[in-house]
């Protein structure tokens, strides 16, 4: 069983994460962003997702231990939303307030094909909630997908096995959600 | 996956471990509330006492119903009418933090009432996950105020048991149909009731207009997906306005009330699409509304937001 916790940063949608895992049958737990990535390798879990949070959260300051885990962990990290926003900046991008920010339904374009996305079409709809983008990318990561509104839907550590997404896999509305998870399950149990 | 089944089994017997003594459970009549009574029965039996309060904010005859529902359950129920206490208690209320706090707190008072009579000791409520998430505390923000979680007052006398606090509503369902409760497909009602779909001070006078209009609409939803028009909406009903506008009814000016239709699809309320309604079951009931509550309401519109931005209810 591949074994993968939600760190919770205080997100709608954390209990989400949880589930849909728990649904593709993942050994999953919830635990705070202040467990210690030393906490984390004890229980040998073979991969991360951070979750995202109420809105400014991935603005300023730290996400509990979240930089820990970007850091020093070897396993694969899924950041989604302020999860995503933490990731952008503590690689060296920018996070700002989105000039047109998007809640609900939107139309996402796969740029470049990944593992993440294996079965995803090039166009598909998914569901997002956020006030504050990654407006600059950082330097070692790369492009995964883009909206109309929002130029970094998703993005993928050059490398490392690091991803980040703007919008919300978890959801029942995002239309391959569970797919883009049960790639992130693949790629964790490698 | 999961495994209704396993979770029954699973839930009966840690409720049979920790529950020492008589229990109380907060029903409702809806899912969550009659699927918890169900395990909780399965596992102490008649210690179990199924309380239901008939708050003033019920739909048209639901509390007559849940009487006859906790009667086939073979529950040992008691029956509170405590309308005017919380028509009471509301008067002059429109914020709506306000008024699911005064629900919540209303709610458990009744219970401790109940509570102190017979000796019991444990309260059983039928929590699931969106009640908590969205009740928010510690890094989560509070979305509203669950009236059985962040309604709940910060001192309280019973033992707060919930066995379906990590669950969804179509895990509920699941459950139900395993069960083969009569409930397992209404949709879900809130338990602050018409108060949260009264937006404004929730009135006596305005709860009779809201809970007509709540029942045209899902009576002819419902017709509509019996013939097979549309799909069934995860929930559908109406709310009320506090605004007015004017028309014309019969040559003469009117200036009444406006009813707002609501109709999502979603499968556990985290996410929600609006509900494409066809137009002629949509003229429906618009012409079915103005017509019944005639010189009361003569304007009604369609909600066509999502969640997110939007939330389900209203309030």
């Amino acid at each position: 069983m591949v074994k993968i916790y939600v760190i919770d940063n205080g997100g709608q949608w954390t209990h989400r994460e949880w589930r849909t895992l728990r649904d593709l049958d993942v050994e999953t737990k919830i635990v705070p962003n202040t467990i210690s990535l030393n906490d984390l390798l004890r229980e040998n879990i073979d991969g991360l997702v951070l979750s995202g949070g109420a809105p400014r959260i991935g603005l300023e300051g730290s996400l509990g231990n979240c930089g820990e885990y970007l850091e020093k962990a070897d396993f694969p990290i899924l950041g989604i939303c302020a999860g995503h926003h933490f990731m952008g900046r503590f690689f060296g991008g920018i996070v700002k307030p989105s000039k047109t920010p998007e809640f609900g339904k939107v139309e996402l374009k796969i740029l470049k094909q990944n593992r993440l996305f294996d079965g995803v079409p090039e166009i598909s709809i998914v569901w997002e909630s956020h006030n504050d983008e990654v407006a600059k990318l950082p330097r070692v990561f790369e492009i995964l997908a883009e909206s109309e509104s929002c130029q970094i839907q998703a993005m993928k550590h050059r490398n490392k096995p690091i991803y980040g997404l703007q919008f919300h896999p978890e959801v029942e509305h995002t239309e391959f959600g569970e797919k883009i998870f049960n790639n992130y399950v693949k790629i964790c149990g490698k | 996956m999961f495994n209704a089944e396993r979770f029954i089994d699973e839930t009966t017997a840690r409720l049979k471990e920790g529950v020492s003594g008589k229990a109380l459970i907060a029903f409702s009549g809806g899912v969550d509330s009659t699927v918890c009574a169900a395990l909780v029965n399965k596992a102490i039996g008649k210690q179990l006492i199924a309380v239901h309060v008939d708050t003033g904010y019920m739909r048209k005859n639901e509390s007559k119903n849940v009487k006859k529902l906790m009667e086939k359950m073979n529950l040992n129920y008691r029956f509170i009418d405590a309308k005017e206490e919380f028509y009471s208690a509301l008067k002059g209320v429109v914020e709506p933090e306000k008024k699911r706090k005064i629900i919540g707190e209303k709610f458990i008072r009744v219970f401790e009432n109940v509570a102190e009579d017979e000796k019991i000791e444990y309260l059983v409520q039928g929590t699931i996950a969106p009640d908590w998430i969205e009740s928010g505390g510690g890094l989560r923000d509070t979305i509203k105020s669950h009236h059985n979680v962040g309604g709940l007052p910060e001192k309280m006398k019973l033992n707060l048991v919930e066995p379906l606090r990590d669950i969804y509503k179509d895990e509920v369902r699941k459950i139900a149909r395993a069960l083969h409760l009569p409930v397992s497909e209404r949709q879900p009602f809130p338990g602050p009731g018409l108060a949260i779909r009264i937006i404004g001070e929730a009135t006596p006078q305005r709860t009779e207009l809201v809970r007509e209009a709540c029942d045209i609409v899902e009576k002819e939803i419902e017709a509509a997906v019996e013939k097979g028009l549309m799909e069934m909406p995860w929930q559908y009903f109406a709310v009320l306005l506090p605004i007015k506008s004017v028309g014309v009814q019969g040559d003469k000016r009117a200036y009444g009330n406006v009813i707002c239709i609501r109709a999502v699809q979603s499968i556990d309320a985290m996410t929600c699409a609006y509900s494409k309604i066809p137009n002629e079951v949509i003229d429906k009931i618009s012409i079915q509304i103005t017509n019944t509550l005639k010189e009361k309401i003569n304007r009604v519109v369609y909600d066509v937001t999502n969640k997110p931005p939007g939330t389900v209810e209203w309030e």
